[in-house]
């Protein structure tokens, strides 16, 4: 019998309402110390292997399982699952949705609580929890209002306090900044250093393999396609799926060539009445508030493309509800269209600014698309002769033809962030924000969406320039803002701490690490190359410089 | 943020108490009241005394609970109370006696439908309003005075279950992502044009056209709850009897204030099941006052 952690033998599973299998024929061990990072892109079965390996499989998710999961040589199918949950930490994607206490130190306890474990002995295991991940300052607050960081490390705490000796981390980056990100890589590596083996999902490669990973597993279609070395990655791993290091996509694309052909920067936009402006702009809640908003000054004219970067809390998505009338300045004015949003009300702001929020799920609720597009024109009372072709056409542009009669929450995650963009585009607003547009989707999936959505095709303007007079979107990932925008604007200490081209903003590293904004790979290459470019670009078009 | 009452410590009596003897004492007071069927002003008012007493030995401060109020004094008067005087329904039978003076009546001509208040009646309505005010005041504190992490631990030394004891906590927990969840959808929706305050028809038509929040909450929240499942079960919830860490001790003063529940309790049953008293009278005091 293998004294390995985890070893899986031929492992197999299919959804008892799916028609296809969700993995086939995984095999794999991992010793003690070993950090595995798997990669691969949405349905590639990453998840449904690791509920196999913690044992949710078969226990809550049903259906039909071959080959074996063993850990320290018992088959997790036969374990009680109190041994499984002693044995299997899994960190899932959302610490929101997986920390089950009001308050930390009731959170860090839960496990052991379960367990019915000894007072003295729950205590102590709190205490060293805590203590490892360093957290005992948070000992005493809700978790509810915790930072996403924060809220991380509480429930790995958590984990923790179960004493496993294997760890699951499920897309443990997803909903962090770059610099709390860059920090939990840390702690995993830390981690597997101590003896933990870690199993590491993730389909940030580039990010992922700070924490120096042993081995990569990429996974495509449920069926292993590598397994090896990460320094020996070999073509068979598309740079589309997964996001790889700028300089190994240059190497491969270079390798294969097929590299694009250069590309001439775009002319500016006239440029003409500025669209939004903020005036000397604070905010607070109340009174006793703390200011949120001090000072802000920004204008948006016709032709924007801007992205706002900045940490997780510093008041990014506060300010562009200002924009939407959602909140009004305590001082200072917003002025939409020339006009004072303290006198407009969102209604008839919406009119001119729409705006696109994180997770489809919070806007999308109608039987159908249609339906779903004319919500917005009729509450804005548009003219019901202009809604049908208004929807038709906004269908025709999001490439959602075919889904008319569909229910907008049975569409796949990418379908309903484009449903959600013809909502918006409905309305015939002139101007589209956007918070966190690549949240929730995987790396190919948003690198589609965003291609769609920001780059010129064909000798034609990209689909927001060619509906929108200008766009904004809130991201924390760099490359986003390198990739697409044509202005950057670096959030933090309440105000606008840089505005301006992403060539001159994103230059300064000293101030982007200061607001937790980690220069990347691509960035790097984009400014070493700028003397041959004149604009920043993709890691694929770069080839055809370096 | 929705949820707008909060939790804070206060070195004051109720919260020293026990959790446990708050909810003794309360469900005692509302035991006293419903079990025996208590109708009685004489019971009534040094009832409503003892809970009022408790609700300001809180110390809640007016900005934190005036909200609060409004709507339950809006709720208990005008829907309870206008209820007990309009149709003297909801309560003893001796409420809608026919031989009481009629104070008011305004009928249908040609029928005998239509308004009639009473003295029964009106007498009826406002013991009934004193009665929900006995059992709501010591309740409406709970949520400003009682830690919310202390809920689950209160119910598991009570005796309930590990698993019902922990939904209070998870409820208490996940109210203000709920709230958080609404509040996006809220935002979401109004940035399309949607606003909650122009809603026009009737109830049914209203609430259909608030599909636009309920359907995208009910669905994080189906999301939310599958995933708390989850992380629930790889934490091996519901495996093993449960340690509950927090321990909790009866003081002097929670003897006492528990004794005084359930002597209040015991005191309503033997004078109503034993004697005869408690239940529904209009006092001379009051017809005389109406009738002049």
């Amino acid at each position: 019998m293998s004294q390995s952690p985890l070893v899986i033998e031929t492992l197999s599973f299919q959804y008892r309402t799916r028609p296809e299998k969700a993995i086939e024929k995984i095999s794999f061990d991992l010793k003690p110390g070993e950090m595995l990072l798997i990669a691969g892109s949405s349905g590639c079965g990453k998840t449904t292997l690791a509920r196999c390996i913690n044992g949710l499989i078969p226990r809550s998710y049903k259906g039909e399982r071959a080959g074996k999961v063993l850990l320290h040589g018992k088959d997790v199918s036969e374990m009680q699952i109190a041994d499984v949950a002693q044995t299997v930490g899994t960190l899932l994607q959302d610490p929101e949705r997986q920390i089950v206490a009001s308050n930390v130190f009731n959170e860090v306890a839960f496990g052991p609580e379960n367990l019915g474990l000894p007072r003295e002995e729950i205590l102590s295991r709190v205490d060293a929890a805590v203590k490892r991940l360093k957290i005992e300052h948070l000992l005493e607050r809700e978790t509810f209002n915790l930072s996403g960081g924060e809220k991380q490390k509480v429930a790995l705490a958590g984990l923790l306090a179960m004493n496993p000796s294997i760890l699951m981390l499920d897309e443990p980056l997803a909903s962090l900044d770059p610099a709390s990100a860059h920090e939990a890589l840390e702690v995993f590596r830390s981690l597997a250093d101590e003896g933990k083996t870690v199993v590491l999902i993730e389909h940030r490669v580039e990010d992922a393999i700070f924490a120096k990973p042993d081995r990569l597993l990429y996974m495509e279609g449920g069926q292993v396609k590598y397994l090896g070395s990460i320094d020996s990655l070999p073509t068979a791993i598309n740079h589309r799926e997964v996001k790889l290091p700028a300089e190994w996509v240059v190497k491969r694309v270079r390798q294969a060539g097929k590299m694009s052909p250069r590309v001439e920067p775009a002319a500016q936009e006239k440029r003409g009445e500025p669209l939004v402006v903020f005036e000397n702009v604070d905010f607070r809640y109340n009174d006793e508030s703390p200011l949120i908003l001090q000072d802000v000054n920004l204008q948006i004219d016709r032709g924007d493309l801007i992205a706002v970067l900045g940490p997780n809390g510093a008041g990014k998505s506060t300010l562009v509800k200002h924009a939407i009338g959602l909140l009004k300045p305590t001082g200072g004015r917003v002025l939409v269209e020339g006009n004072d949003t303290k006198s407009m009300s969102v209604a008839q702001i919406a009119h001119s600014l729409g705006f696109v929020f994180q997770s489809p799920t919070h806007m999308l609720f109608a039987p159908t698309v249609r339906e779903e597009l004319e919500f917005g024109p009729k509450n804005l009372e548009m003219d019901s002769l202009a809604i049908p072709r208004l929807v038709s056409e906004s269908i025709a542009t999001m490439n959602l033809k075919g889904f008319e009669e569909y229910p907008p929450l049975g569409l796949s995650f990418g379908q309903q962030k484009r449903t959600t963009i013809a909502a918006v585009l409905a309305m015939q607003s002139k101007i589209m924000i956007m918070d966190e547009p690549t949240a929730g989707q995987d790396y190919s999936n948003y690198t589609h969406f965003m291609d769609t959505m920001c780059k010129p095709a064909h000798e034609k303007k990209s689909l927001v320039a060619e509906n929108f007079a200008a766009t904004l979107f809130i991201t924390h990932d760099l490359d986003l803002a390198v990739t697409y925008a044509n202005r950057v604007l670096l959030f933090g200490d309440k105000h606008i701490v840089a505005d301006g081209k992403p060539e001159e903003v994103l230059k300064d590293f000293d101030l982007l690490t200061r607001y937790r904004v980690r220069p990347t790979s691509l960035l790097r290459m984009n400014l070493s190359l700028f003397s041959k470019t004149k604009q920043f670009l993709t890691a694929e078009a770069l080839a055809a410089y370096a | 943020m929705l949820v707008t009452w909060k939790y804070r410590p206060r070195d004051t009596f109720i919260q020293r108490l026990d959790p446990r003897t708050r909810f003794i004492v309360l469900l005692c007071t509302i035991f006293a009241l419903t079990i025996p069927e208590i109708w009685d002003y004489r019971f009534m008012v040094p009832l409503f005394l003892f809970s009022l007493t408790q609700f300001l030995l809180a110390r809640i401060e007016w900005k934190d609970i005036r909200r609060t109020l409004f709507f339950v004094f809006i709720l208990v008067f005008f829907i309870i109370g206008l209820n007990g005087l309009l149709s003297g329904r909801g309560g003893p039978s001796a409420a809608l006696d026919p031989t009481s003076p009629i104070i008011f009546q305004a009928l249908i001509p040609g029928t005998d439908w239509g308004i009639t208040i009473t003295i029964s009646k009106l007498w009826f309505a406002m013991t009934q309003v004193l009665r929900i005010l006995a059992m709501a005041l010591p309740a409406m504190a709970l949520p400003y005075t009682l830690d919310p992490n202390i809920y689950g631990t209160a119910f598991k030394r009570m005796g309930v279950s590990d698993k019902v004891s922990f939904t209070m906590d998870l409820a208490l927990r996940f109210l203000p992502t709920f709230s958080h969840d609404l509040t996006i959808t809220v935002d979401a929706q109004r940035a399309r044009g949607y606003e909650v305050e122009k809603l026009k028809g009737g109830v049914i038509e209203k609430i259909r056209k608030l599909a636009p929040l309920i359907i995208p909450v009910t669905m994080q929240s189906t999301v939310t709850g599958e995933e708390v499942i989850d992380a629930m079960d790889l934490r091996a919830f519901n495996t093993a009897p449960r340690t509950w860490l927090k321990e909790l001790h009866y003081a002097p003063r929670d003897y006492f204030m528990i004794g005084l529940g359930v002597a209040i309790f015991l005191a309503c049953c033997i004078l109503k099941w034993g004697f005869g008293i408690g239940g529904f009278f209009v006092p001379d005091f009051f017809t005389k006052f109406i009738l002049g």
